[in-house]
């Protein structure tokens, strides 16, 4: 009976991976703190910031009356990672292009960035989900998603939004790019 | 404030149930109901004496932080044998490239006088691939099935070059409450490889298992696997062709039950090209076909997340809806194996954040159990036909 747990409280389990538990909230509460410091409208740069409940409307505001590409993109789903490099190159070849990146597990922020920094997308706006989407939070960025990744949004000026389910197909993303007559940055 | 923030949901800080977002309820056969739930980046059970109202023995088992696989649709599982041996499963990542393993703590009684013992969790598999989404049940003979997604033909498949989408459907089974597993083996490659698997068992105790199949590379539609009397897995069967053409994870897996007379019910989820939505099918003749696809729920208010619960020859199924205000959890239920339903109506309903459904059958009952975020954890005991 040596290997057995009686009535344990979480205090009393100590085992190596406590730490990556501990630091993943510190990170979190830290994220938030900084969060709430900055001025909302701030302009994303080279670091992954966690979405609030009013981060993706404002980051539609911040893009209305411009084409923006949103891709949707998860940590622990299998074809979002190998696609992800894919993303990096595109965005190399259209370096004008509108491009946030939300990625949508429930996974610790720093593997979120060393993941993208793989990918060859540190510079591009990002973010964070910091806990798994429920319902209402994945209503708030697009109302018909059931919650299968990965997912991209091509949100045209005027607002009307071209949906690709699943891993995204290059030359479909740079056609519609060239409808939009590439919006600017 | 009409809702909550995303920040608001993850603020709850701990490895209690009032955090918890994955929760699995099990019986035991003295009438007390047992939990196993993710928070905080711990998996934890805890007792029940009064149906849900109160729990005691609240107990860490295992603690991962951030390398705790606990979305909603890769929940705990809990066994619980007529002996009060208990199985607890579950997944964990093991390293930065999101490989995981399955682990399984047991308890030699949970009856024990100062509180269940459960073992330090260990792997539940020898093969070192990476593993998801364990799913296990005892059958009426007290065997342990388990069953879960597995990536070994998938690592052998790119040594020798080659690429196989998702992953492999991997079973075992444990004749000592899981102690120790035999016949570790894949029964089928080409699995979803990011949806969970359902479990139930035929009138000859073997399993019948749904999943997410991947058909043709790339049609990622559903197929049961039934079991011969050996315990070896027999050739996987097509629920539906629904054609659902995704290279993604849905995230959505099925249910699936058996009732009495053999009939096998499955539910499921597609955005296929022939339909979308939640879909309803039941085989009369052990999975060979499979009745055509009844739509279920409306369709505007993404149906999902079925659990089906068959109690003799009627079968309940439950499933999560969403109005964009509120969660809602309806329900169907059939007195004559799925030949006729009752219309469907609300057993449950919420404002804020809410676990999938899972119906339990204790004695004669049915019960919904249900963890939501306003609420907390509930047991509501459902009408009786």
């Amino acid at each position: 009976m040596d290997d057995a747990r009686r009535g344990l409280s979480t205090d009393q389990i100590a085992d190596t991976m406590n730490t990556s538990s501990f630091v993943r909230i510190w990170s979190l509460s830290l994220s938030i703190l900084l969060g709430a410091a900055l001025p909302s409208s701030v302009q994303a740069g080279s670091s992954t910031r966690l979405l609030e409940s009013d981060s993706f409307g404002q980051v539609r505001i911040r893009y209305a009356h411009k084409p923006l590409i949103v891709h949707i993109w998860g940590l622990t789903c299998g074809p979002c990672l190998e696609e992800l490099p894919r993303w990096g190159e595109f965005e190399k070849l259209h370096p004008d292009m509108n491009l946030v990146l939300i990625q949508a597990d429930d996974a610790p922020i720093d593997a979120v960035r060393s993941a993208l920094d793989h990918a060859a997308l540190g510079s591009v706006e990002s973010w964070s989900v910091p806990s798994e989407l429920d319902e209402f939070s994945r209503a708030r960025i697009d109302p018909s998603w059931n919650g299968e990744m990965p997912r991209t949004l091509l949100i045209a000026a005027d607002g009307s939004v071209t949906t690709v389910r699943g891993v995204a197909d290059p030359v479909q993303i740079a056609r519609w790019l060239t409808l939009q007559s590439v919006g600017t940055k | 404030m009409q809702h909550h923030t995303e920040a608001e949901s993850s603020s709850c800080i701990g490895t209690g149930l009032e955090c918890a977002t994955a929760v699995t309820p099990a019986f035991d056969a003295h009438n007390n109901l047992w939990l196993a739930w993710v928070a905080g980046g711990a998996v934890s059970v805890a007792r029940s004496t009064d149906l849900g109202r109160k729990f005691e023995h609240a107990t860490v088992i295992g603690s991962y932080g951030a390398l705790m696989d606990g979305g909603a649709d890769a929940k705990p599982q809990l066994a619980i044998d007529v002996r009060g041996r208990a199985v607890l499963a579950y997944g964990v990542f093991k390293d930065k490239a999101y490989n995981a393993e399955v682990l399984i703590s047991t308890s030699a009684s949970i009856w024990a006088k100062d509180g269940p013992a459960f073992t330090v969790p260990r792997s539940l598999s020898l093969d070192p691939a990476s593993q998801r989404f364990p799913t296990l049940a005892f059958n009426p003979d007290g065997r342990l099935f388990a069953t879960w997604l597995d990536k070994r033909t998938v690592a052998l498949a790119r040594q020798n070059g080659q690429t196989q989408a998702g992953a492999a459907l991997a079973y075992a089974w444990s004749d000592d409450a899981g102690k120790t597993f035999i016949a570790d083996t894949v029964a089928e490659d080409n699995t979803c490889e990011c949806c969970r698997l359902a479990l139930a068992f035929d009138p000859k105790h073997q399993p019948v298992i749904a999943y997410r199949a991947i058909f043709s590379g790339h049609e990622r539609d559903h197929a049961v696997i039934r079991f011969g009397e050996t315990g070896r897995a027999l050739p996987a069967q097509r629920v539906a062709e629904d054609h659902w053409v995704i290279d993604g994870c849905p995230h959505h897996g099925p249910s699936v039950a058996v009732t009495t007379d053999g009939t096998i019910h499955a539910a499921w989820f597609t955005e296929g090209s022939a339909r979308q939505g939640l879909f309803y099918a039941r085989s009369t003749d052990h999975g060979q076909r499979f009745s055509e696809p009844k739509g279920i729920g409306t369709i505007a208010q993404q149906p999902g997340r079925a659990s089906l619960l068959a109690m003799g020859d009627s079968i309940r199924l439950a499933w999560k809806e969403f109005d964009g205000k509120r969660v809602l959890i309806k329900e169907q239920l059939s007195t004559d194996a799925g030949r006729h339903w009752s219309i469907e109506r609300i057993i449950g309903e919420t404002h804020h954040a809410a676990d999938h459904p899972v119906l339990i059958a204790h004695g004669r009952e049915a019960y919904l159990s249900w963890m939501t975020h306003d609420e907390g954890y509930q047991l509501i005991k459902l009408q009786t036909p």
